[in-house]
């Protein structure tokens, strides 16, 4: 296993937490994109593969709220057992399936998260923040699937222009 | 040594899942030296130098507002600059205009030029008196240097001066020294002149032109130009004497209308 595109994964996550997920929220409602990376390596690598880099995800994510840090190791660790177990339990070559898995796992999380933080609002936060999250970040592994399977492509995207 | 690889190699997701669950209880049991350790290996490497981008570009952003702000300070202040030189210039024309004796048994009004009249050179302005302050027709209107105009329609709160540039405006005139009497008019093509002079009359550049008092609108005395330059034609009875208007029309700025006193 190389471990140089895990470190370039971690990097991009940081490159979010500290500056993109700012500039890409839309009403507060922001990607959880530390999800959606655990999702994506647990789908396509291995058990430990996607354990070991959750981990490493939860500490960027929880350097920046070190009181946060033990619930994103404990959250984004079951998430990417989870999906690993599911993934392979489903029929991958379908994208329904894989988007059903992105969404449940990144609902997971956020739902989670949320819940650690306070359940004060919980509903309101669920109605306001999780659920166009959850589908924010949703479409954006919607589009890295349809461009993994070559359904979206580059000249396909030039061709619209 | 080799047994134990060979148990952990045989083991290595248990293995894998002792040491996560160790990290995380050692995460969550040492909130004080492990949990701010793996935050800042992890900020120090991987958050740091976003956070020095996003710094840098906060920065940018600040150094664009201020830059906003300081135009906006800058204009206002410019602004400001402006309307205190303009105050100070109309301070010193009123304090020239101290020194500035009315004919006798007259008085002035002061008038700002609301607007120019122009063709091709100014030939009425637009006053911000009329017959609300008693403004009437045909009323001499100076300003220090001398004659500008008279009169020529009043509204209630807005009169019109014709200037000594209006074609149809001519002023009865007369040499301060010589008391040579003539007509001073205004041509598009000759200028300022004084018109009606005998060529054998005495007159010369540099003389004073000032009004006769005759024909009832200027009083006497009033400054109207200075002899520019002469020229006798053989054989014509008229001097042809052309003058440099005391006021300049193109730069009035504050006009006076001068009231008759009742004596």
């Amino acid at each position: 296993m190389s471990i140089m595109p895990y470190i370039l994964y971690l990097y991009l996550l940081g490159f979010h937490v500290t500056i993109f997920s700012d500039v890409s929220s839309i009403y507060g409602v922001t990607i959880d994109l530390a999800a959606l990376m655990v999702c994506l390596v647990a789908i396509y690598k291995s058990e430990l593969t996607a354990l070991w880099f959750a981990l490493a995800a939860a500490i960027v994510v929880g350097a920046t709220r070190l009181e946060m840090m033990p619930w994103e190791l404990l959250f984004l660790g079951i998430l990417a057992v989870t999906v690993r177990h599911l993934s392979l339990r489903v029929n991958l070559e379908s994208l329904a399936s894989r988007l059903l898995l992105l969404a449940g796992g990144i609902l997971f999380h956020k739902l989670a998260v949320s819940l650690a933080v306070s359940s004060a609002g919980f509903f309101m936060m669920l109605y306001r923040y999780i659920i166009p999250g959850v589908f924010y970040t949703w479409v954006l592994g919607w589009v890295y699937f349809m461009y993994r399977d070559g359904r979206i492509t580059w000249t396909k995207f030039k061709a619209l222009f | 040594m080799t047994g134990i690889r060979t148990v952990f190699g045989r083991n290595r997701r248990l293995l894998a899942y002792i040491l996560a669950g160790a990290f995380l209880m050692s995460i969550i049991f040492s909130p004080n030296f492990i949990r701010p350790l793996a935050g800042d290996v992890a900020g120090l490497f991987i958050l740091y130098p976003f956070s020095e981008l996003r710094n840098y570009i906060v920065d940018l952003q600040g150094v664009a507002e201020e830059n906003r702000r300081l135009r906006n300070a800058l204009t206002e202040v410019t602004t400001q600059l402006s309307a205190m030189a303009e105050a100070r210039r109309e301070n010193q024309r009123l304090r020239e205009f101290l020194g500035f004796d009315p004919p006798e048994n007259s008085r002035v009004v002061p008038v700002k030029i609301v607007s120019m009249g122009h063709q091709l050179y100014p030939v009425s302005a637009l006053i911000n008196k009329g017959s609300n302050d008693s403004i009437r027709i045909d009323q001499p209107v100076i300003n220090r240097f001398g004659l500008a105009g008279k009169i020529k329609e009043v509204m209630p709160d807005f009169a019109t001066v014709q200037l000594l540039t209006d074609p149809s405006n001519a002023v009865s005139g007369r040499a301060a020294e010589s008391r040579q009497l003539g007509i001073v008019r205004f041509s598009p093509v000759r200028g300022m002149y004084f018109d009606n002079l005998p060529a054998d009359a005495d007159i010369a550049a540099g003389d004073l032109i000032i009004t006769s008092g005759l024909g009832g609108i200027y009083p006497a005395g009033l400054t109207v130009a200075v002899v520019d330059s002469v020229y006798v034609e053989r054989g014509e009875i008229l001097k042809e004497v052309f003058l440099k208007p005391a006021v300049n029309l193109n730069e009035i700025d504050e006009l006076y209308v001068l009231f008759k006193e009742p004596q």
